[in-house]
């Protein structure tokens, strides 16, 4: 990270909003640094922050306390006309009077830049978000996902040093939203613009950033690569929101955890002996199998969805998921009420912060 | 079946359709061919003598010799009218317009109570406002007494019966006309567009020309027709505040009815006014012809 130049640099971040006894703390003390030609993510619930965080960066709001600054400007007291930072609103926030032209050249006249300059710009981003041709029409006669490309278009128009996307994939329907999105990657990666991406879908995150800062309750929970985020989540609110997980806790023992029904658990870790541990085990990480060492577990139910198998089975009173692919033929040998051993690889166990 | 249907159809537009011929085609028909005919001696008409006479004495004299010579009186109260109505409508709009956009911008319960304060004058007569104007307007009184008791002046104001007390009764008259239809645009405005184009770098004074006005203008519009048509049309507000100097061209045609017993000048004179406002309607209806999809 401290070979990229650092595109923005967020410290120590709080935001209230209202004040005495109906004041609501949205941002807490969160400090991040986001790199130059990054696809960076800002991931989490409803009322976790996130957007508060965009459009401190924007200027649309001023944080109670902390810094923002952009490529080593500060901008506090900075108008958000004054910022070279564009966003791609939840809404689109087309404007209606205007053709889809006019929009895309509304931010170009702001700056007062040459009309054949203007022209050429609009023209080129109407080819990169393929709507070439659509030059004259109204928003109102475009569907969701064009109305969503030229959002995009007219913010990409400006060559912004950051583009804040807000929910911009949230309004389109899931097959639009899956094209969009490696649309948006490739643009990201065409443009070289930094771009900060808020939305609360786990899978869209993993699929286009570089880096993902998952938040919660106003305070940052974790920032890594997808992979990380993914593969090793440090709380168990991680785990639980990024893709699918099993949760299991136990007492620790020298190499490995006693769990409720008195079975081993073999996993290292550096947590004192006695104390109770918390763990994650993604489903495709598990195997199930008859005649090998192993948990025992029974088996309640069994799903097929396509391409695999989940096998919902009961260990220490808790479900416990196992997902296998199908072609292996792996999941035929399994029923329900089965009697069998769950393998969980020791490095596939991943030991959880211990919650606050 | 076709021919009941249609029959039907008729007769469920018919109350509307007689409403109408009886209470507006009617009495605007009976006026032009009032407007057409010799005036009678005390009033009325002399029925089936007809003659172009009223439409003539709109802007000639007859001398003397009964040669007609060109006469500007009428005219001149003609243009007036156009002047306070004009610049009713300009000083509406300009006051209107903050006070819109203010009240669009609190929350919805304040803004029920701000329109409430906005129509709350229209529960005191219109004629009873206008003579507390004089109360307030003529020497010795609110406002003359107090720039006196102050010092600014030693002089009484003499603002009464002045083409600007005129001006004063007719834009307070006429503002809330303004304020509702431009408030009623303004509420409807997505205020993200604001940030939208905030964000796009345009200034305040930029976001307010080219995102806010013109997403205003059908308000706008509506409200300076709202204000212009009953402004120019006004009789008791230059009679009260202008006394005899300040005529409008509502004043002449009450004249006409009143005291000057000329009845078809007055319909001549009501129908030449009639021919001016829908010129600038039909203007209107040209001019914005199939945007109104563009407020949604």
């Amino acid at each position: 990270m401290t070979a990229l130049a650092n595109a923005i640099v967020i410290d120590n971040i709080g935001m209230v909003f209202g004040a005495g006894l109906g004041a609501v703390r949205a941002l807490d003390g969160v400090s991040l640094e986001i790199g130059s030609n990054e696809f960076f993510t800002l991931l989490g619930p409803s009322g976790c922050g996130k957007t508060t965080l965009l459009r401190l960066i924007a200027g649309f709001e001023q944080p109670s306390t902390g810094s923002i600054s952009l490529y080593g400007q500060r901008l506090e007291g900075l108008m958000p006309f004054e910022r070279p930072v564009n966003t791609v609103f939840q809404s689109y926030a087309l404007f209606p009077h205007m053709s889809v032209a006019q929009n895309i050249a509304f931010g170009l006249e702001m700056q007062r830049k040459p009309r054949l300059e203007v022209q050429k710009i609009v023209a080129d981003m109407l080819e990169l978000v393929q709507l070439t041709g659509f030059e004259a029409r109204k928003p109102a006669q475009l569907s969701g996902g064009q109305q969503q490309r030229v959002a995009l278009a007219r913010a990409l128009a400006n060559r912004p040093k950051v583009l804040l996307l807000d929910e911009s994939l949230s309004a389109l329907d899931a097959k639009l939203r899956k094209e969009m999105q490696l649309e948006l990657k490739r643009l990201q990666l065409e443009t070289g613009i930094t771009f900060v991406f808020v939305t609360h879908d786990q899978e869209e995150a993993l699929t286009m950033s570089d880096r993902i800062a998952v938040m919660k309750n106003g305070k940052l929970e974790q920032i890594g690569t997808p992979t990380e985020i993914y593969d090793f989540p440090r709380s168990r609110y991680v785990a639980d929101f990024i893709g699918e997980t099993n949760f299991l806790t136990g007492i620790a023992e020298a190499n490995g955890l006693r769990l409720p029904d008195s079975q081993w658990l073999e996993v290292t870790h550096s947590r004192p002996p006695g104390s109770s541990v918390d763990v994650a085990v993604r489903p495709e990480r598990a195997q199930i199998a008859r005649d090998t060492n192993g948990l025992n577990a029974v088996v309640r139910e069994v799903v097929y969805v396509g391409t695999d198998t989940v096998v919902y089975l009961e260990i220490a009173k808790e479900v416990f998921r196992v997902r296998m692919q199908n072609h292996g033929g792996a999941a035929k040998m399994v029923s329900v009420g089965d009697q069998i051993k769950l393998v969980i690889p020791p490095n596939a166990v991943r030991i959880l912060e211990a919650e606050s | 079946m076709k021919r009941s249907s249609l029959v039907g159809r008729y007769a469920l537009i018919s109350p509307a359709a007689i409403l109408i011929f009886v209470f507006m085609l009617l009495p605007m028909l009976l006026m032009a061919l009032m407007s057409w005919l010799e005036a009678g001696q005390f009033g009325g008409v002399k029925w089936g003598s007809y003659t172009p006479e009223a439409y003539l004495k709109f802007l000639f004299d007859r001398d003397l010799s009964d040669h007609l010579v060109f006469n500007t009186d009428y005219l001149s109260i003609f243009s007036r009218s156009f002047q306070l109505a004009g610049i009713t409508t300009f000083l509406t709009l300009l006051t209107a317009f903050p006070v819109a956009f203010y009240i669009a911008l609190q929350t919805p319960k304040h803004r029920t109570w701000l329109m409430l304060l906005i129509t709350i004058p229209f529960w005191t007569n219109l004629l009873v406002r206008t003579y507390a104007w004089i109360l307030l307007l003529r020497n010795g009184g609110l406002i003359d007494s107090s720039l006196h008791s102050l010092g600014v002046l030693n002089t009484p104001i003499n603002a009464m019966y002045t083409p600007i007390a005129v001006q004063i009764g007719l834009v307070y008259a006429f503002l809330p006309f303004m304020v509702l239809p431009i408030y009623t645009s303004l509420e409807k405005l997505d205020w993200r567009l604001l940030e939208a184009a905030y964000d796009l770098y345009a200034n305040r004074w930029q976001t307010m020309r080219r995102i806010v006005i013109p997403l205003a203008a059908p308000g706008m519009v509506a409200g300076c027709i709202l204000v212009f048509v009953p402004a120019l049309g006004t009789f008791f507000i230059p009679e009260l505040l202008g006394g005899a100097k300040t005529l409008m061209i509502g004043n002449l045609i009450q004249q006409q009815f009143g005291v000057s017993r000329n009845w078809p000048f007055g319909a001549a004179l009501s129908f030449a006014l009639l021919a001016v406002v829908l010129m600038f309607m039909l203007i209107y209806a040209l001019r914005f012809r199939g945007k109104g999809s563009l407020t949604q």
